[in-house]
């Protein structure tokens, strides 16, 4: 194991904050050392500065991305949280619905415009895949915009392919859903086309602007900007509420708030939890 | 975590019985069928962690037909497949129908302990995670519900306290009217 020292422990963060937002404060300095140890053996670097110098080398930037993978926590789960899933079943996607279509002409689709900005390996997008497709059964009379984001390469590429292990797969998922939405691939499951089909998933660094990305009716950030300085969370927030359409939908981590954080969004509650609208 | 709860599905009645005593004397617990109907019928009425079944059987229902059903009736039940050597290539496309493991003929059994010695291991993992991941389900339940409850009252402090601010600044009321409306909407504030 390759030690790590103070002032590597402080490069290393300020590189990580600069390229994902991350914040690593000193007391996880053990995370970066068991997170990037086995990069650097890899890279047959001896020590994390020379892994550090080689990364902002590396013009091709494989590196850095292989740094992100690493310290990225992909903590993800499908209906990680039911409540989040049952508000959009229950609440946003009907209310939304209903609102649109008294706006509508009747000839064009109604659009439902949805992003997770930080999906990970796909859980949560696919979640909510599911839940349009049980909710809107007659989904081609609509325009489903679907998209899911993550920094980390490898989850995009992961949460792309749609495919779990067992350990992934067994909780939250209910096993009539397991059966229903997944087929068996050896000892893992693959989540069928027609889901995957209506997602599209891209790596999105939420630091950067969110110029292009369009505007959005429901948002999920969930349980990313804890990762976050407090600066960091304002911007993050406030750009949020700048792709929200006027009407739309904000869903956070329910441990998270967003008093102090971004004044534009107003908490709304609905049974046992809260959603944020623009005020 | 207990012993592991273990079905022998063999047809040979010599190996059946002999993996049945080292199987038992290994402390486990174990049950037998003769072929796969057998094996249908146990496997329906009860959970098992392992199913160990010959691949080739004669009846309707072989090893891969065990398989298929032990999986459709519970995915967390793990197959290990008993295979003659000329047949490896079945075992592993049976591997990729979500069996763990295959064992060729004639069965070494320090290899099937360390099977299943590794299965078992594998189960107490998983449900280490899985008993750390409830606790911090529930954790974060109770945080998160703290947490929003407190976002819900700072709202309405902070709608109250700019109603205040609204009325106490109203120059066309008399001051007196004023403090007495100021601490009107305070009263409703604080409950």
């Amino acid at each position: 194991m390759i030690k790590i020292t103070t002032d590597e422990i402080k490069i290393m963060s300020q590189y990580i904050h600069k390229m994902s937002g991350i914040a690593l404060d000193d007391q996880k300095a053990y995370l970066l050392e068991a997170r990037l140890n086995g990069l650097a053996e890899e890279q047959g670097c001896a020590s994390y500065m020379e892994l550090y110098q080689k990364a902002k080398t590396d013009d091709s930037k494989s590196l850095e991305r292989k740094i992100l993978d690493a310290v990225t926590t992909n903590e993800t789960l499908f209906f990680r949280d039911k409540s989040p899933f049952e508000l959009v079943r229950h609440k946003i996607l009907p209310e939304l619905i209903d609102r649109r279509s008294a706006k509508s002409s009747g000839s064009m689709p109604l659009s439902v415009r949805i992003w997770s900005a930080a999906c990970s390996t796909g859980q949560e997008v696919y979640s909510i895949a599911i839940v349009l497709k049980e909710l809107l059964p007659d989904l081609k009379k609509y325009n489903i915009k679907l998209l899911g984001t993550d920094i980390s390469d490898e989850a995009v590429a992961q949460a792309s392919y749609g495919q779990y292990n067992k350990f992934a797969i067994e909780r939250g998922l209910d096993e009539g859903s397991l059966r229903k939405y997944f087929s068996q691939v050896g000892g893992n499951w693959k989540i069928r086309d027609d889901i995957r089909a209506m997602v599209l998933f891209k790596k999105f660094n939420l630091m950067l602007p969110f110029t292009g990305l369009g505007k959005y009716d429901i948002v999920f950030c969930r349980n990313v900007a804890i990762y976050f300085n407090l600066e960091d969370k304002k911007k993050l927030f406030d750009k949020i509420a700048n792709i929200l359409e006027p009407d739309g939908y904000l869903i956070i981590g329910s441990t998270e708030a967003l008093t102090g954080i971004c004044p534009r969004f107003v908490p709304q509650r609905h049974l046992r939890s809260i959603f944020y609208q623009l005020k | 975590m207990g012993k592991l709860k273990i079905l022998i599905v063999e047809d040979d009645p010599v190996t059946r019985s002999l993996l049945e005593k080292k199987l038992k004397k290994a402390a486990y617990e174990v049950a037998t069928a003769k072929n796969g109907e057998e094996a249908v019928g146990l496997v329906s009425g009860s959970f098992f962690d392992v199913v160990l079944t010959d691949l080739m059987m004669p009846g309707d229902v072989d090893g891969v037909g065990v398989l298929e059903h032990v999986k459709e009736r519970n995915v967390k039940t793990e197959v290990i497949l008993i295979t003659a050597y000329a047949s490896i290539e079945n075992a592993v496309e049976a591997m990729k129908k979500g069996a763990s493991d295959y064992l060729t003929k004639p069965i070494n059994f320090d290899e099937l302990m360390l099977r299943l010695d590794r299965i078992n291991t594998m189960k107490s993992l998983a449900k280490e995670s899985l008993d750390l991941r409830e606790a911090m389900d529930v954790t974060e339940k109770n945080a998160g519900q703290t947490i929003q409850d407190l976002e819900m009252v700072i709202h309405r402090l902070q709608h109250g306290l700019s109603d205040i601010k609204r009325v106490l600044n109203e120059g066309s009321i008399e001051t007196h009217e004023r403090i007495e409306r100021a601490l009107g909407i305070l009263d409703r504030l604080i409950i």
